[in-house]
This record gives structure tokens, sequence and C-alpha cells, in this order.
């Protein structure tokens, strides 16, 4: 890409983009109200009776608040603001309606508003991610098909013909995700049973796969040659990977249900696809860390190839345990267990947040042309960051393996299994204020720079 | 061939689309044609009374399914954790959640699986289990319900026993040692 020029290009933009910057500020805010919400949960299990006695503070309510906030409030949001600022500047021009996407922004940030509410008041559906109640839903598949007629538009009137692997994806994202979320959350509305068990783990299992992971991705395809100032190790290598996800990655749903009472060609089939994943998410690491190689010094200074680093790292770790948990024997042993919440907080938190922090600590100081409030600020952000997120999910994974290990012999009492998780649930409360605090600093950092605040130390401004 | 598709955003789409469907399609459309057993309910499947699905709405409604599945698996760890004074809990069968609605398989056992509890314990039991568990179970991270006891002159209490007594009653493992009798 010829950075300089279009980047010339781009700061003559004129009146700005109020639909991205609006999106990445709702989303920064969410981030650290549902992040808080995650460690008042978490500090239930290590004393279970505080914060009992209200209704509305209760575990049942706080945890689809922290993990539809998390996905929806946050990590969604911050995706779709980001691509609101990749989409125009790889087709060449501009958002195609400003206006549609800050009537996209509103109707989006109505529902998340409106959803803290029905969580916490109990008003659910009673299905995971899908817990919002039908017209929130409605909300929701509105704002997306909106998002998609304004993203879908741009690239139709792109000035390159040539289409970047990252518009690959967030077409794919786009498509995927409105069947997706539709059968998740109206289509099961008509079952019940296991037909309807096999269609929210359809939708559960996407949400994750389809949506999460292709616009991560663009992200990642996006911003490592950006901060990297490389070009991309290999083009026909990103479009086996995009081709491979878009087959594979739909047929495992099942494998959330290996043992359980579903059919066990659909176990298998979940098992087969899910072993193949390796496929798409080596070609992927392959690219990315290819991109970086001979670069690595860089990655010392820069907070945001650190950011990218360490996503691409927790995304090829994620995407091991992946398949080994599918495996009947491994699945025997961790399902059900802590073990899936460290896995899916390394995927979530590890590999998406990660691609969308670094995003915002790039793209923000190009949208309000001023540098960044404090690279400092953002080493010590990440640094927080990572090392309470390993704390986090390498003591859920010791703990949920010990715990399911326990399982498998009946002769010992349930109790006794809950009681020896209590370290891990004191170590998974403490990293979680770590976490926290990196996502106050990371917070405190964007604000600061659209607010063009002073900077405590100079920080050398961002050329690349 | 796949080079077209980097310049043709319509032909991507279609493309990304139909894979998509294949996968969709098989995984989805396909079982619910051919899985007989997943819509059929088990001999002597009874239907929710309207107390029972009043105790549903508050199992739903408090998150209860957050911290317990409800199936028994094909796993011999399961058939005996779950089972009764040395009775093996049967193994859980489509056709006994045909009535589910939404379904509460559950993913995470923070405590253990309630898919067979129904009849384990007695209601005064479960009263001061809800108020605090760990009167009763020194350790317990479940948390206290004390709303769920008081509120509605203790009919959500009778409610939600009377559900949670329901499950697992599908098949009739254990007729005769039963807190209930
Ligand atoms: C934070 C997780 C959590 C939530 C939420 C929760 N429980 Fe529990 N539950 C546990 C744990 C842990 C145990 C095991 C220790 C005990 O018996 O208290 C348990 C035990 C039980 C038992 C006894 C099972 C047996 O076989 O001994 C029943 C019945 C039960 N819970 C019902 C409920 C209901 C009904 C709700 C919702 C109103 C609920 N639980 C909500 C964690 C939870």
């Amino acid at each position: 890409m010829t950075s300089e020029v279009k980047r010339a290009a781009v700061s003559e933009r004129g009146p700005g983009e109020p639909t991205a910057m609006g999106f990445i500020i709702s989303s920064i805010v969410f981030f650290v109200i549902t992040a808080l919400v995650g460690i008042l949960a978490a500090l239930k299990f290590v004393w279970p009776e505080y914060l009992g006695s209200m209704s509305f503070l209760t575990f049942g309510r706080m945890r689809p608040l922290h993990v539809n906030g998390i996905l929806f409030g946050w990590l969604l949001a911050a995706d779709m603001g980001l691509v609101y600022y990749v989409v125009p500047r790889l087709c060449g021009n501009r958002l195609w309606s400003e206006k549609l996407g800050l009537i996209t922004l509103g109707l989006f940030d109505a529902v998340v508003l409106a959803a803290v509410f029905t969580t916490l008041g109990g008003w659910t559906q009673g299905l995971e991610y899908a817990e919002l109640p039908l017209p929130l839903d409605l909300g929701v598949t509105v704002a997306w098909v909106l998002f998609g007629v304004n993203i879908f538009a741009t690239i139709a009137t792109r000035k390159h013909q040539q289409m970047y692997v990252s518009l690959w994806y967030i077409m794919g994202a786009i498509v995927w995700t409105a069947f997706v979320y539709i059968t998740g959350n109206f289509a099961t509305e008509l079952f019940s049973g296991v037909n309807q068990a096999n269609l929210n783990w359809f939708y559960v299992h996407n949400a994750v796969g389809l949506i999460f992971t292709p616009i991560g991705l663009a992200l990642a395809y996006y911003f490592i040659p950006k901060a990297a100032q490389a070009p991309l190790y290999s083009h026909r290598l990103s479009m086996a990977g995009f081709w491979t996800i878009a087959f594979i990655y739909v047929w495992t749903g099942a494998h959330h249900m290996l043992h359980g009472p579903i059919s066990q060609w659909l176990q298998t089939v979940a098992i087969l696809c899910s072993v193949m994943l390796i496929i798409p998410v080596w070609t992927v690491i392959t690219n990315f860390y290819g991109t970086v190689k001979g670069r690595w010094n860089r990655v010392n200074s820069d907070p945001i190839l650190k950011y990218l680093i360490a996503g691409t790292t927790f995304y090829l770790l994620t995407c091991f345990q992946g398949p080994m948990h599918s495996l009947r024997t491994v699945n025997a042993i961790v399902s059900k267990t802590d073990w899936i919440v460290g896995h899916a907080h390394m995927a979530v938190l590890g590999a998406f947040s990660f691609f969308a922090i670094a995003g915002m600590l790039f793209a923000v100081p190009l949208m309000v042309r001023r540098p960044l409030y404090s690279a400092k600020l953002a080493q010590q952000s990440f640094w927080l960051m990572f090392t309470g997120g390993l704390i986090y999910f390498v003591s859920l994974w010791i703990g949920g393996f010990i715990q399911g290990l326990q399982w498998n012999n009946p002769t010992i009492p349930f109790i006794d299994t809950v009681i020896a998780m209590r370290p891990y649930w004191i170590a998974r409360a403490f990293s979680g204020v770590i976490i926290f605090a990196g996502v106050v600093l990371f917070f405190y950092n964007i604000i600061q720079t659209i607010k063009g605040g002073v900077k405590p130390v100079a920080a050398e401004p961002r050329t690349a | 061939m796949f080079g077209k598709f980097d310049k043709n955003a319509l032909m991507l789409f279609t493309g990304a689309l139909t894979f998509f469907l294949i996968g969709g399609l098989m995984t989805t459309v396909l079982p619910w044609i051919t899985e007989k057993s997943w819509g059929n309910p088990v001999a002597g499947l009874k239907e929710y009374s309207d107390q029972e699905l009043r105790g549903r709405a508050i199992y739903i409604r408090e998150g209860c399914w957050y911290c317990h599945t409800q199936q028994v698996r094909t796993l011999e760890s399961d058939v005996k954790r779950y089972g009764w004074r040395g009775v093996d809990a049967p193994i859980s069968l489509p056709g006994e959640f045909t009535r589910d609605k939404p379904h509460l398989f559950g993913t995470r056992r923070i405590g253990p699986d309630l898919a067979r509890v129904g009849g384990k314990y007695d209601k005064s039991w479960h009263r001061t289990h809800f108020n605090n568990p760990r009167d009763l179970v020194p350790g317990s991270v479940m948390p206290p319900f004390p709303w769920i006891v008081t509120s509605n002159g203790g009919k959500d209490l009778d409610d939600l026993v009377a559900y949670v007594q329901s499950l697992g009653r599908g098949r009739d493992w254990r007729p005769n040692h039963d807190y209930e009798q």
C-alpha cells in the first residue's frame, strides 16, 4: 500500500468520521462498565454472599450482563467502528453515508443500553448469547442491516478494483452474521428441546467463528502491515485461509454437546471439522508472523505491534485448544469446567479485543490528527492486560482441568470439587482487577487523545 | 481460479454465502428432518403443569442455568455421579426434552447437574437451601435467593420446587426411594 500518499489524502478528509468515532467511543465506555461487572461477578466466587440479597445483582443476572456487554457493547461496536474506519481507506473513497452511520449508532446504543436493564431485571430468552428479549433482537438486526448496506455501498463505489483481504473478511462477516444472528435469535423461537439446542449452538459457536473471527482477522490483516510498515507476507495464503474458514467453520456447532443427547453423526462431523480448522488458522498465523518477520525490534518499542502480536499468539493458542477440546477423550475432562471459561477469555480478550485495541490506538490519532496522548500509557495498559490475562487463563485452565479429573471419579463428592476451585477463583478475581486497570488506562489514553489533552511526557509522535 | 474473487465483490459475496450455506443447512436443517428422535417425546413424558412452568420461568429468570446443566451424558462418571443410592442415573435422551422451551441443557457445571434431581431432596431442604445454600452445604458458592423464599407469600418457592421436583421424571428411575413419598 502506498501509505504515505494515502495518509496525506486521508488527512484531507474534511469533516471527520463521526460514525467511526461514535462507535469507538461508545464501545470503550461499555468496555469499562462491563469489565467491571465481570470483576463483581468473579468476586461472588470468593464471597458468595456479597451483593447477594438483591435480585438484580445476583450472579445469574450479572453474568449475562458481562457476557453480552463485552460481546456486543464493547467488541461488536468496536469492530463496527473500526470497519467504518478501514473500509473507506481500502476502497479509496469515503463512507457511503455518515448520516446512515449515525442512525445505526443511535439504534445500536439504544439497544445496548436497554439490554442493561432487561438483563438485570431478569427479562431473558434463556438462551446463551441470545438472552436479549425479542424487541431488542429486532433492533440489533436492523442496525446490522443498516451497517451492511452502508459498508456494501461503500465497497460497491470503490476506487480500487482489487479488494484487499480485509474487505473479503468484512463482507463475509456481514453476510454470515445476518444468517447466524437470525438463526440464533429468531429461528430458535420456533423449536424446543434438542432441535432448539442445535440451533442455539450453531449460533453460539458461529457468533465467535463467523462474526468476531472474520472481523478481528480483517482488522489484524489491515493493522499488522500498517504498524509493522511491511507488506503482507502472502496474498495467496490469505485467500486459502479465507475460503477454508468460509467452508469449515460452520459445521462445528455440535461440539458443544459432545457426549450429550444429540446424534452421534453430528458429533463426529463437528469433531472432524473442528480439527480441520487448524488449516485456516495455520494460514493466518503464518501470514501474520511472516509479515512482522525481520522487524521484531519494533515490537519492543511499539505498543500497537505488541497488542497485535500478542493477539496473534493468543489466537493461535485458542484455535489450537478448540480442536483439542473437541476430541472425545479431552472433552470428557474439560467440558463444563472453568477450563472452557479460560479458553473463551483468551479468544475474546486475548485475541479479538487485543486486535480492536491495537486498531484504535492506531486509528484514533489519525482520525483526530494528533499523536497518541501517551505511548507510555499504552505500553503500561498492554502489560497490565497481558499479565492479568495470562493469570486469568492459566489459573482457570489448571483449576478446570483438576476439577474435570475429579468429576471423573464419582466417589469424590461434588462439593469437594467446588472447594478445590477456591484458590483458582481467588487468582481469577485478582487477575480481573489487573485486567481492569489496563482497560481503564486504555480508555483514558483514547479519551485524552480525542480531547487533545496535554501529554505528561513527550512520547514520539506516530508517523507510521 | 479464486483470483477472480478479489476483484469482483458480487462473486465473493456469492461464494462466501454458498460455502456457509452448505455447512449451515447440513448441520441445522438436515438433522431437523432426519433425526425423528429429537422431536418425539419418550413414553410417559408428562406436559409441564402450569405451576411447573411458572417455576421454570423463575429458574430461567434467576440464571440457575448458568451454573447447572441438565444432561446426563454418555459418560460413566455422569451416570454414577448423578445416580441414587447405587442406582445409575439413566442417560438423557433427546425425547425427554421435547417440551423444553427454551432448552436448559447448559454449558457450565459450577453446581451439579440437575437432569435427575427431582425427588432427591424434600421441600424443606430446598427452602433452606435456596435461602442460603451454605446453611446446608458449607463451601457452596451457590448464591442465596432469599427473595424467592419470601416473595409472593411463598408461592414462588412452591413453583420453583415443583419444577425442580419434576426434573428427570421422563424416565421413572427411582420410584421407591423418593423423598417426596
Ligand atoms: C453461582 C452458581 C449457581 C447458581 C446461579 C445456582 N446454583 Fe444451585 N448449586 C451451585 C453449587 C456450587 C451447588 C453445590 C453445592 C450446594 O449444594 O449448594 C448447587 C447445588 C444445587 C442443588 C442441589 C443439587 C444436588 O444434587 O445436591 C440444587 C437443587 C440447586 N443447586 C438448584 C439451583 C436453582 C434452582 C438455582 C436458581 C434459582 C440455582 N441452583 C442457582 C451453584 C449455583
